[in-house]
């Protein structure tokens, strides 16, 4: 197991690499740089451009410039310069990750806490009302995007005379020390952004737990355990759930970059202090560097949220050996 | 007994303190701008679309960040906020000699937000060091070089400083008004030329976002207190500002101005009718339901007024003389032929359809309103919308209809592609509305419908046929000049005016844009604002004449703001006014 770990780990070097690669041709690609946007002012001279351009580095070839970059990480670890905030990346990302990282687990956990128990309901009880009922619900939540749903529970919210729209916190409360009354109000706040962003994903997870149920559910050993006497509490949870949770382990491992890149549009929506709208202005801005960034630190997150998974169905199925 | 007298020594020491803040000749403020004098106290929240990038005005070009920036930092000299005209800033008063190449500047006892004195230092060093540094990303270099020498500062004492022009320059004053003065005691530490051990770039690096906030000093009403990532932004009253109301109260009223950060319009908008922040610029699409609002007795306003910023940019429509295709280069090179299209300008309808009807007929591209600058004569010599019109003069130059399709001299159809910016709307929509009025006439118009950094790039490599664009127009046409006048590099839609080394290229201008040009050389040197205003008027006068861009229309200023505020309002000659340092809260 532990020359297994080593392997992958190793193996994560040139797929980093390989997806840096693309990720730079992907960024070069889109029309124009960080300076396009300066040829509209009329203030700012096509010269002073060209000025500009060369300070950060924009006039020389791309793969030069990629270089550059990697150098700076391997030798210095330093991820480079936003051109925009005029300060290194990995402090504008780190200033950004506390409250991303917070909204993306309680959002996580939110979705598995409501979706597990849900499927084990749907599949031990199929084809009753409440399956159907639930089924429904999350064929909705699969089928609308969470922005969409976001902006539907605001005006909804909104129209009902709330005023806790957007946002985690109310204006006053922002900035100020952690007391109780501001407990309360990210309360009023975070129950929209945990609804519009986590429904989608607990509606998938409970289609999926209750097929993979469902599937465990015929299987011989499932009646064999019955035939035993086995109480139905014993067969389900201790024979039938393990066994039917794998495939959902390693879907939690596809998780973990969305822990910073989470729902973008969304996030802009309902005005969330995240990375998600941070990363939409730098693309926009062809910020290069924070793009690049933003986009290995997702990767990377993937390879090791996989890697995680892994491990974890080894664990929880001793059927399953890397060696 | 004795508590008491405690009491009234400390009162009055405190009333002293208070006093002891104001300058001894304080700034009085233009009585246009308040409805009532305003009570001091409350918090004004405003929105903002996103995060600033900086505080360093110099070291981004960043509308956000500048919104913030204004509130904290003044310049030598300053617009009105009413009226528009110059008046002293930091500098309390100025003269110039009779060579109108010398302009000295009396400066404002005044100090910073951390009690350091404000002097000539500051000046000298804002202009020479950051204004001039062309490292600086955000820098005016442009703007204070004249016939290629730059404007030289002199400090005569620690009050007086001597600007020395290499020629006279009619919009000293103006550009001068857009130069923030910085504290040198600051601010040098991040400039190579007086510490070489930072490199030249570092200009860019000073006062980021993570800078102490303490070290954020300005002379302007307010001081940034707190700054919580992508969230808000808290400024509060400038214990040492220098503006008062006409009753002699210092300015600001409010003891605090939030800048909560949305980035999305829509919930800015749910944000402002919760009553969570209390004004906001809204668009025509807005208006409407706005409006509604009010009138149901919801506790806010919606103004419309006439419109005086340089945003919302006009839109206008050109014509490449440029483009590739001879035919068509001779076409659009055709005096005749473009005066034709104008004719086939419906502003009024575009006013109606795209702008809710709150936009008006914009100048020629100077805005009516402002008095300065405007030629009224224009009205006379635009042309209306006349379909019949245009037909004709397309006939009278030969691009005749043949089985409903107007044709070139070589038999050719004519075909027009038009450029437009997707993303914004009312670009986007005029670009529809041509083309309907085109097709009627037998003209077959391509829409190519593209994002605006796109439609930019396309404008700047003179790849395009017909193009909407826009510029924002500024108050005086000297700071516009890179775009109207031949020869310079937003000249676009004739780009071989000018050549590789962005210098123009007098022989590629035909007559009238010859007489263009030298207007605008003459105006740039011209001390006395009445000729400024009589070669400006000429040059208003041939565009409209000539329509080398035909200009479409001007959105109206609307704001939207709470009935908790006081004096944002529309003044007798329908402008709005209103700024952070003179609203109060009810």
């Amino acid at each position: 197991m532990f020359r297994y770990i080593v392997r992958r780990s190793l193996m994560m070097i040139p797929m980093m690499v390989l997806i840096s690669i693309l990720c730079f041709v992907v960024i070069k690609l889109q029309p124009g740089d960080f300076t396009t946007q300066f040829l509209h002012d009329p203030r700012i001279s096509p010269e002073m451009v060209a000025q500009i351009r060369t300070r950060l580095g924009l006039d020389q070839p791309a793969h030069i410039q990629y270089l550059t970059w990697v150098k700076g990480i391997v030798t210095k670890g330093d991820f480079g310069y936003s051109f925009a905030y005029k300060r290194p990346v990995h402090e504008l990302i780190w200033e950004r990750m506390a409250w991303t990282v917070g909204v993306a687990a309680i959002t996580i956990v939110f979705t598995w806490v409501v979706a597990i128990p849900i499927g084990i309901y749907s599949a031990t009880h199929k084809y009753s009302f409440l399956d159907y009922f639930l089924t429904f619900i999350g064929f909705i939540g699969v089928s609308i995007p969470s922005f969409f749903l976001a902006l539907v529970l605001m005006y909804v919210y909104l129209s009902l005379g709330g005023t806790a729209v957007g946002g985690l916190f109310s204006q006053q409360y922002i900035g100020a020390p952690w007391s109780l009354g501001k407990f309360v109000d990210l309360l009023r706040h975070l129950w929209i952004p945990i609804i519009a962003i986590g429904l989608g994903g607990t509606a998938s997870l409970i289609r999926l737990m209750r097929a993979n149920l469902l599937d465990v559910l015929g299987t011989q050993y499932v009646t064999t355990a019955r035939a035993k006497g086995l109480a139905e509490r014993t067969v389900i949870y201790k024979h039938a759930v393990r066994n039917a949770i794998n495939p959902l382990i390693s879907i939690f491992g596809m998780q973990l970059p969305s822990l910073i890149s989470g729902t973008i549009i969304a996030s802009i929506v309902l005005n969330l202090p995240t990375m998600g709208p941070f990363f939409y202005d730098a693309l926009l801005n062809s910020d290069q560097y924070l793009v690049m960034t933003f986009l290995m630190l997702s990767a990377f997150l993937m390879l090791v949220g996989n890697l995680l998974a892994d491990i974890m169905l080894a664990w929880s199925d001793p059927r399953i050996r890397y060696e | 007994m004795k508590k008491c007298v405690l009491a009234v020594l400390l009162v009055a020491l405190l009333a002293m303190t208070v006093s002891a803040a104001l300058p001894p000749n304080p700034l009085v403020m233009d009585p246009a701008l308040f409805q009532e004098i305003g009570t001091k106290g409350g918090e004004l929240v405003l929105g903002l679309g996103s995060s600033p990038r900086s505080f360093n005005f110099y070291g981004v070009v960043d509308g956000p960040s500048y919104t913030v920036i204004y509130n904290f930092l003044d310049p030598l000299v300053m617009e009105n906020p009413a009226t528009g005209e110059i008046i002293p800033g930091l500098a309390e008063s100025w003269t110039i000699d009779e060579t109108g190449t010398v302009v000295t500047f009396t400066l404002r006892d005044v100090k910073w937000s951390d009690g350091t004195p404000f002097t000539a230092d500051d000046v000298v060093f804002t202009l020479e060091h950051v204004v001039m540094n062309p490292n600086a990303e955000g820098n005016s270099q442009d703007r204070f070089t004249l016939g290629g020498k730059p404007v030289e500062w002199k400090k005569i004492d620690d009050r007086t400083v001597q600007a020395i022009l290499p020629v006279p320059y009619g919009a000293f004053t103006r550009v001068l008004s857009h130069a923030l003065i910085l504290p040198k005691h600051k601010f040098e530490s991040y400039i190579h030329a007086l510490n070489p051990a930072v490199e030249k770039g570092s200009i860019n690096k000073a006062w980021t976002l993570d800078t102490p906030l303490k070290d954020v000093v300005g002379t302007g009403p307010f001081v940034v207190t707190e700054y919580i990532v992508d969230q808000k932004i808290v400024l509060e009253p400038n214990p040492y500002s220098w503006k008062v109301d006409p009753e002699g109260n210092q300015l600001p009223y409010v003891d605090r101005l939030v800048y909560l950060i949305v980035q999305d319009a829509e919930v800015m908008m749910a944000k402002f009718r919760a009553g969570e922040i209390h004004r906001i610029t809204p668009t025509g699409q807005n208006y409407p339901g706005l409006k509604q609002d009010e009138l149901a007795g919801r506790p806010y306003k919606i103004l419309a007024g006439s419109p005086v910023d340089p945003t919302p940019s006009p839109p206008h429509l050109s014509f490449n003389w440029d483009v590739a295709d001879p035919e068509l280069q001779e076409l659009f090179r055709n005096d005749t032929f473009r005066q034709a299209m104008e004719y086939t300008v419906d502003r009024h309808r575009i006013i109606e359809d795209v702008y809710n009807t709150l936009a008006i007929i914009p100048g020629v591209p100077v805005l009516p309103a402002n008095t300065a600058f405007y030629n009224p004569e224009i009205e006379n010599i635009m042309r209306p919308y006349d379909p019949e019109q245009a037909k004709q003069m397309l006939d009278s130059i030969g691009i005749v209809e043949k089985n409903g399709v107007r044709v070139l001299p070589s038999g050719r159809p004519l075909e027009i592609t038009l450029t437009a910016a997707a993303n914004m709307q009312a670009n986007n929509d005029i670009a529809v509305i041509l083309k309907s009025e085109w097709e009627e006439l037998g003209i077959q118009t391509h829409l190519q419908l593209i994002s605006s950094t796109l439609v930019g790039e396309k404008r700047q490599a003179g790849e395009f046929e017909a193009m909407i664009e826009a510029f924002g127009n500024q108050p005086d046409p000297q700071l516009r000049k890179a775009i109207w006048q031949p020869g310079r590099p937003l000249y676009y839609w004739h780009g071989s005016t000018m050549d590789k080394e962005q210098n123009p290229i007098i022989g590629n201008m035909v007559g009238w844009e010859l007489r263009v040009f030298e207007l605008f050389e003459l105006a740039e040197v011209e001390m006395d604002p009445v000729q400024r205003k009589a070669l400006y008027d000429e040059w208003q006068a041939i565009f409209a004449e000539k329509v080398p861009v035909i200009f479409i229309a001007k959105g109206m200023a609307l704001t939207a703001v709470s009935d908790k505020v006081g004096n944002v309002f529309l003044k007798d000659n329908g402008q709005i006014v209103g700024t952070n340092y003179t609203i109060f809260m009810k």
